[in-house]
């Protein structure tokens, strides 16, 4: 990523700030994702990283600020102070075409097969022909390694494979980033490798992606940058090595990493 | 028993039957569709909508059957509205229902983790697709026995239509009762057709039920 300056990042984070009600759970958040990269989203519980991450998407309507998807204002008509109008659903939808996300708690719609997860979007979002969209489906669930489990409702699926099912739901629809809340949280400790392993895969091959983690193993290891939040703030965005060298530059971040330590971790 | 009566009577009672059946079929069905936008306007819908849809809730279950229908079939021509006995009949069926139909479609909505609607939203699905190929299908598992119930229910409220002269079951088998001075074989023919219904009825919830539930099993 040697032109990282240079290159227009995919997704532009800037001065955002999220209210509930009267409560801020975002201030004043400027960020940017580069193409291919893999920035890991840490910090304490309630420090607002699920929040950011909706944000990107969404699913949460922010109230403060920017985020652009390639230059694109994502989920408001104009940029500028509020008031603002909300694009119609219709430009929503298609923004999120190219946004996938996976959840802590997969969401399968369990009354669909594994293949109908991933073909349903593919089908009536897209509007591929049904048999180019199983093909596309078969595709995506190979990537994840579960070919053999097609026609598995999601009850008769372990976790892992849930998740991954849900992985591959999401880049199915060739989407230009990937988020992800807490992919593995959800798992029994025996399951997360297979997750992680994909979620690698993925990086390898250049997909860019935001992953919110308490794997602090996978941030060290995968990650190009890792920005940590606490209160709603960004405290530091900076690599790796930074963060998890021995001593960090903020005090918060040497605090927050302690327990981590104490359990060799990182 | 005379048999001769039923030979006589028989194709009363059948198109009687054939009344009923229409009568319940076009009205509860009826009723379950309204009674299926009701609820979904009343959680989709603005705030004051669905203050009008509880209020319309509270006056239809809080009135009896064969007052809506008298509202209906005399009151109607004072409004313009001249309906023929079988369209009063089928049409106050339908308002009759569907209050029952949206309070259980309601509690159904319920069922539906969000998360599941988020995932939906963020692969871009329509909220009509969302909602008639994510959520309804998932809405029929906690709901397909109450509403089987329900049908099983007004199956015999259709008896009252006869009040209005619909020449349905109970209407023909009451002008055989009359006319032949017989009680008793009217009544059990009476109660033979209703008792299909309801075995009919019921038989195709297990199915229904059978079907929606078909991904909670485990291999
Ligand atoms: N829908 C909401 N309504 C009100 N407050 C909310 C809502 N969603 C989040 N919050 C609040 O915003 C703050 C940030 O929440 P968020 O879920 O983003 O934290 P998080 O960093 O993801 O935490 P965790 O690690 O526990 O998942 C929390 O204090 C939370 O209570
Ligand atoms: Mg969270």
């Amino acid at each position: 990523m040697g032109d990282i300056t240079t290159e227009q990042p995919i997704i532009e984070i800037r001065n955002l700030s999220k209210h509930f009600d009267d409560f801020e759970a975002l201030r004043d958040i400027t960020l940017d994702v580069h193409r291919s990269e893999v920035l890991c989203l840490i910090g304490p519980s309630g420090s607002g990283k699920s929040t950011l991450l909706r944000c990107i998407n969404f699913l949460e309507a922010y109230d403060g600020g920017e985020v652009r998807l390639e230059g694109e204002l994502i989920g408001w008509k104009s940029a500028g102070a509020p008031p603002r109008k909300p694009l119609s659903g219709e430009a929503l939808r298609r923004q999120r075409q190219h946004i996938g996300m996976v959840f802590q708690q997969f969401n399968l719609w369990p009354h669909l097969t594994a293949l109908e997860n991933v073909a349903e979007a593919l089908i009536h979002v897209k509007g591929l022909p049904k048999a180019e969209a199983m093909t596309k489906a078969r595709a995506a669930l190979a990537k994840v390694n579960l070919s053999d489990k097609e026609a598995n409702f999601p009850a008769n699926l372990s976790g892992g494979q849930q998740q991954r099912v849900a992985i591959a739901r999401a880049i199915a629809m060739e989407p230009s980033v990937m988020l992800f809340d807490e992919p593995t949280s959800a798992l029994d400790p025996e399951l997360v490798g297979e997750v992680l392993g994909v979620m690698k895969q993925m990086a390898a091959e250049g997909m860019t992606m935001v992953v919110v983690t308490h794997e602090m193993g996978f941030a060290a290891h995968v990650a190009d940058r890792v920005a940590f939040l606490e209160g709603g703030r960004l405290v530091t965005c900076a690599p790796p090595a930074d963060i998890f060298g021995r001593e960090p530059d903020d005090p918060r971040v040497n605090a927050f990493l302690k327990t981590y330590r104490e359990r060799n971790v990182v | 028993m005379e048999l001769d009566l039923f030979v006589r009577y028989g194709p009363a009672l059948l198109s009687g039957f054939g009344v009923t059946i229409l009568c319940w079929i076009v009205g509860s069905l009826g009723g379950l569709v309204l009674g299926f936008a009701l609820a979904c306007l009343y959680r989709f819908g603005p705030r004051p909508l669905r203050w009008l849809i509880q209020a319309y809730v509270e006056v239809i279950r809080g009135t009896p059957f064969m007052i809506q229908l008298f509202i209906l079939y005399f009151g109607g021509p004072h409004f313009g509205l001249l309906l023929t006995p079988v369209q009063a009949g089928i049409a106050s069926f339908i308002i009759y229902g569907s209050p029952y139909f949206a309070e259980i479609f309601r509690s159904g909505f319920n069922a539906i983790p969000k998360g599941q609607i988020e995932a939906a939203r963020c692969v871009g699905l329509s909220e009509g697709r969302i909602l008639f190929r994510i959520i309804l299908p998932q809405m029929l598992v906690p709901t397909t026995a109450p509403l089987t119930n329900f049908f099983i229910i007004l199956t015999k409220e259709t008896a009252i239509l006869s009040v209005v002269t619909v020449p349905e079951l109970l209407y023909e088998t009451q002008t055989m009762a009359s006319e032949t001075f017989t009680f008793v074989e009217p009544f059990l023919v009476l109660s033979l057709f209703y008792w299909l219904m309801v075995i009919g009825t019921s038989w195709l919830g297990d199915k229904v039920e059978r079907r929606v539930t078909r991904h909670l099993r485990r291999a």
